[in-house]
């Protein structure tokens, strides 16, 4: 039932598929980069590794691939909590290799989590620190991953009149509306793992072109689990249904929601939470959502592998799991 | 969305099955996942590939010490979460996967057209009927095709025999479906299609057991042997002469006649088959009755006393108690309750018809004769006779996997109209769908699965209105576009269902990757393509960066090639026409170079006047392009340049010198005497331009 597809070398504590699936990034605790590829692409077997590149002194602790209308790219977020874009060109008469294209460094806070989205033609990235700031970045030129401007800085609050600067976070998690576009603005979720509860409960930014600020449009929380810390959350691909997916998951459990998609007098999006599902033990590391956005792969400190799937009657259930083995 | 297999949990709790339905809780399948690894492991990733694949990411904490020796660090494994058809291979699959897209495809565009026509929702004429009966006929022969059947490489002699009775167990499924939705003709004899069906699958049903169908099969076969040596030795023969010397062989012939003219209420009979078939009800009934007669006669006879054989006798005797109708009879010679069903239909009760009667005596043989392993085409057919479609839908789906579901909710569709409205009802749970369109998207994703068959997940997802759009786009953005080929078949796909930002985003990819990659030519034709602007303008700023410069002779190559590229379709209009104004001039300008004919001269001439005459020629670039013709400027033979055009120089340079005194004056990056060079070339050429004239 299961294949092995790639054996990854000691100290690989990432990895990131592409978006096709046939290119996989490793970073090790050394700061080395290994890309394996798949030699057919017909079929995902056989993936050799193509390229082995230590790129700094620092440890590797997350891999981001760049989408790929702007090129083969990753971003690393080393272990002092530094981003750095290396991008796979091939220039003039030298062989193809990995080149630094921009480092973001920052003096004070740590980088907890970056995701890419596609908003309006332009490639932004969203920085997630460990001050409870977050930066959203914009690319300025299309061909190179050189240029970035800072386009905006906030916190992660519904009200901006609070404003932490002590703020000790942990983690944070940040998913992209996998829809947006060319012709649409994007917007994505966020939640922090922190000890300021009002900076906690994921929220959905999205961008106000008239009066060029992120606003937040909805709070995927209920009154009483405001402050809890959310270990991660996930935007289901939407194919067609009348509402958005969201799942989030906290120390209760994984909280699946419904986002509608119409915006009320303020602005803001109408939410329903559809379900609670609490069969991993312990913290929740990772939620993924298949092409269709109907199934939800979910794994934990647990260690175990969990899918779950909605009936016709619209309740949440764990269809399978998936326990490793020697 | 997934269906998933039990077969494969090794001591799982309980059947892992996705049934959508299903309001009560079911213990969640468990499987292993074997990585091979020495533990700990420290954290896991994962990831869904394409379709229907997890792939799960292992790391290992990597322990001080060299104590791991050889351990890898990690692993990556990829979980395929397929269908309830687990036991069928991947080819056989395919073949049937394959085979099965014409049927459908004809099908829903005969929906297509009939719904354009009559306007309404559920074509519902004699017509359609026969449209889903060809449907049927159209996949019943793929699954009966040999190929199907079997599988090309035999390694294991049992796993042939496995992969080989999945086909099989699919055909008999559809055949039982196909009897009660699609066949609407032959409804009046169902009972008797049940019969050849249960023959025609017992092996399926009963694998250990023996069964009744195989005891008289051998006993029909023994008895024709025995009919024949009988016809020998007596002529014709009647059933009033029994001779007495050979009661017994009498008695058998009489018995064997009996079975041979039992009347059945059916068109046809196979050949080899014994009965006698009659179309209509009445003609049955008195043919039935004569034949009960004749029977009752038989058993009543005076010769069974003479009979010496005892075991012979009482065969034969419960044989006519079966005949009769006997139940006592019938429970202890038939094997499992679907045989005593069928024995009811033949012998106890033929005129049965409604599927309500056919499910009480169902219940009422399964109480006398329960089976202690049911298999799945036996819940399957409870579920039908029960008329629940739900139930017919989660067997279905458990049993046989997405395919089945898919290619079987046509059949169920037609059966009646409550099935119809259950399966095209839409859902607010699931987004707004109906039962048939999440089956199809669940498919679909199946098929997306392989690299094999993605290519025809897009006729399903296509018949799907509300949410196949959605997923096809997404299916199609996540094809990896750095092969040419499945490019092409993207982009094909896009162009035939006309989705067009798909396909313009996908060329988009693959211009950048060949950019990048070094194939500057491949990068300029994809973006193109996919009129991506921003970029395309951005490449040609890009170009700009060599006006002015030295470059080598292969540089200058690329470089006049892009510019073709670029050139006539782009709309970075006014820059490019530059650009290429200026590559003619470079032209000419190495014409010179290379010491050919005046003639050169003088075209280059033409093009330097041309260049800086034109608007769209940017000022930063006017002196560079003339300290490039210094050359052509100072040339010694006689000027080249006349009056009018050394004056429109020199009013350039002028303005040149009151535009450095603006602060967005952007220096060219020449050696400081340049312009005096240019100046004084200009001056001269003009003096001797005067003389000239």
């Amino acid at each position: 039932m299961a294949k092995s597809l790639v054996t990854l070398e000691k100290g690989t504590v990432c990895s990131a598929w592409n978006y096709c699936g046939q290119r996989l990034a490793t970073g090790s605790g050394d700061g080395t980069l290994a890309v394996f590829d798949s030699q057919d692409p017909a079929s995902s077997s056989s993936f050799t590794r193509t390229s082995k590149s230590r790129l700094h002194e620092d440890g590797i602790v997350k891999v981001v691939w760049v989408p790929s209308e702007y090129g083969d790219a990753v971003a690393c977020i080393c272990t002092e909590g530094n981003v750095s874009l290396w991008e796979e060109v091939k220039e003039d008469a030298q062989p193809l290799q990995w080149k630094l294209c921009k480092s973001f460094k920052s003096n004070s806070a740590k980088v907890l989590d970056i995701q890419f989205g596609i908003s309006l033609r332009s490639l932004k990235m969203v920085a997630a620190y460990s001050d409870g700031h977050v930066k959203v970045y914009e690319l300025l030129d299309c061909l190179e991953l050189k240029n970035w401007q800072l386009q905006a800085e906030f916190q992660n609050v519904i009200e901006s009149v609070f404003t932490f600067s002590k703020a000790l976070c942990l983690s944070a998690s940040i998913s992209w509306n996998p829809q947006g576009g060319e012709s649409q603005e994007s917007s994505f979720v966020l939640g922090f793992n922190s000890d300021t509860p009002l900076l906690n409960s994921s929220k959905v930014w999205e961008f106000d072109p008239a009066h060029q600020r992120w606003l937040p449009v909805a709070e995927l929380a209920l009154p009483g689990d405001k402050g809890d810390q959310v270990y991660t959350v996930a935007w289901a691909p939407n194919i067609g249904r009348p509402y958005e997916v969201i799942a989030v998951a906290t120390h209760k459990g994984i909280s699946i929601w419904h986002l509608g998609l119409d915006p009320d007098l303020d602005g803001r999006l109408s939410v329903e939470k559809v379900a609670l599902l609490s069969s991993h033990k312990g913290e929740v590391w990772q939620m993924e959502w298949d092409m269709s956005g109907m199934t939800l792969a979910t794994t934990g400190s647990d260690g175990v592998v969990r899918l779950w799937q909605s009936n016709l009657n619209g309740a949440w259930m764990e269809k399978a799991a998936f326990e490793p083995t020697s | 969305m997934l269906a998933f297999s039990s077969a494969s949990a090794d001591g799982a709790s309980s059947t892992g099955e996705l049934v959508p339905f299903s309001s009560e809780a079911r213990a969640t399948a468990v499987f292993p996942l074997h990585h091979g690894l020495k533990p700990p492991i420290s954290r896991l990733s994962i990831s869904w590939a394409r379709g229907n694949s997890l792939r799960v990411s292992f790391f290992r904490k990597p322990s001080g010490d060299d104590s791991d020796g050889d351990e890898f660090g990690g692993k990556v494994l990829e979980v395929r979460l397929s269908g309830g058809d687990g036991d069928m291979s991947d080819a056989q699959f395919r073949r049937i996967a394959y085979g099965s897209v014409s049927p459908f495809a004809l099908l829903q565009s005969r929906r297509n057209s009939a719904v354009s026509l009559s306007k309404i929702s559920s074509p519902y004429h004699v017509e359609w009927w026969e449209y889903v009966m060809e449907y049927s006929k159209d996949i019943n022969s793929l699954l009966s095709d040999p190929k199907s059947l079997t599988s090309p490489a035999i390694e294991d002699p049992k796993a042939v025999l496995q992969k080989a009775e999945e086909p099989i167990c699919l055909k008999a499924a559809w055949d039982v479906m196909e009897i009660f939705y699609a066949d609407k003709q032959s409804q009046s004899w169902l009972p008797e299609r049940l019969v050849d069906w249960l023959a025609a699958y017992n092996g399926l049903l009963s694998s250990t057991q023996a069964t009744i169908h195989s005891q008289l099969i051998s006993f029909q076969k023994e008895l024709v042997t025995l009919q024949v040596k009988m016809l020998r030795l007596h002529g014709s023969y009647q059933l009033d002469q029994i001779g007495n010397r050979e009661t017994e062989n009498g008695l058998v012939e009489a018995v064997a006649v009996l079975i041979s003219k039992m009347p059945r209420l059916r068109p046809e009979l196979q050949a080899g088959t014994l009965g006698e078939c009659h179309r209509a009800k009445p003609d049955f009934i008195k043919a039935w009755e004569k034949w009960r007669a004749h029977i009752t006669k038989l058993d009543c006879s005076a010769y069974w006393v003479r009979c010496d054989h005892d075991q012979t006798r009482k065969g034969l005797r419960n044989m006519l108690q079966i005949m009769l109708g006997n139940t006592n009879s019938l429970c202890t010679a038939t094997c499992h309750w679907m045989e005593l069903y069928i024995a009811h239909f033949l012998y106890i009760r033929p005129f049965t018809v409604g599927l309500e009667s056919m499910y009480s005596l169902a219940r009422k043989c399964m109480q006398l004769k329960p089976m202690t392993i049911s298999h799945r085409l036996i819940q399957l057919l409870l579920g039908i006779i029960g008329d629940n479609t739900e139930v017919v839908l989660a067997e279905c789906s458990r049993a046989f996997g997405p395919w089945m579901v898919a290619h079987a909710i046509e059949l169920l569709a037609s059966g009646s109209d409550q099935a119809e409205t259950l399966l095209r009802e839409e859902h607010y749970n699931l987004g707004g769908i109906s039962i048939e369109e999440l089956h199809r998207l669940v498919y679909a994703q199946v098929l997306s699965s392989d690299a094999l068959t993605w290519q025809i997940a897009p006729i399903y997802l296509t018949s799907c209105i509300k949410q196949g759009m959605g997923l096809l786009e997404i299916l199609l953005s996540k094809q990896p576009v750095q092969d040419v080929q499945i490019l092409l078949k993207v982009i094909e796909i896009c162009r035939l269902y006309e989705l067009d930002s798909v396909s313009s985003n996908i060329m988009k990819i693959a211009g950048v990757y060949h950019w990048k990659h070094g194939r500057k030519g491949s990068g300029v034709f994809w973006l193109q393509q996919a009129r991506d602007e921003v970029r395309l303008n951005r490449i040609a700023q890009q170009l700009f960066d060599f006006v002015g410069q030295s470059i080598s002779d292969e540089s200058f190559k690329q470089w006049e090639g892009l510019i073709e590229l670029l050139g006539s379709e782009s709309k970075t209009a006014g820059g490019l026409e530059f650009l290429h104004k200026y590559r003619d001039f470079k032209k000419s300008l190495k014409q010179v170079n290379d010491g050919k004919t005046t003639d050169a001269a003088q075209q280059a001439v033409e093009s330097l006047i041309s260049l800086m005459k034109n608007p769209s020629t940017p000022q930063q670039f006017w002196l560079p392009i003339l300290y490039d013709s210094l050359k052509l400027l100072s040339c010694q033979e006689r000027p080249l340049l006349n009056v009018s055009e050394t004056n429109l120089l020199l009013n350039k340079l002028q303005e040149l010198s009151m535009a450095k005194l603006r602060p967005d004056f952007i220096e060219a990056d020449l050696p400081p005497q340049a312009l005096g060079s240019v100046r004084l070339a200009l001056a001269t050429n003009l003096g001797r331009a005067i003389v000239e004239e």
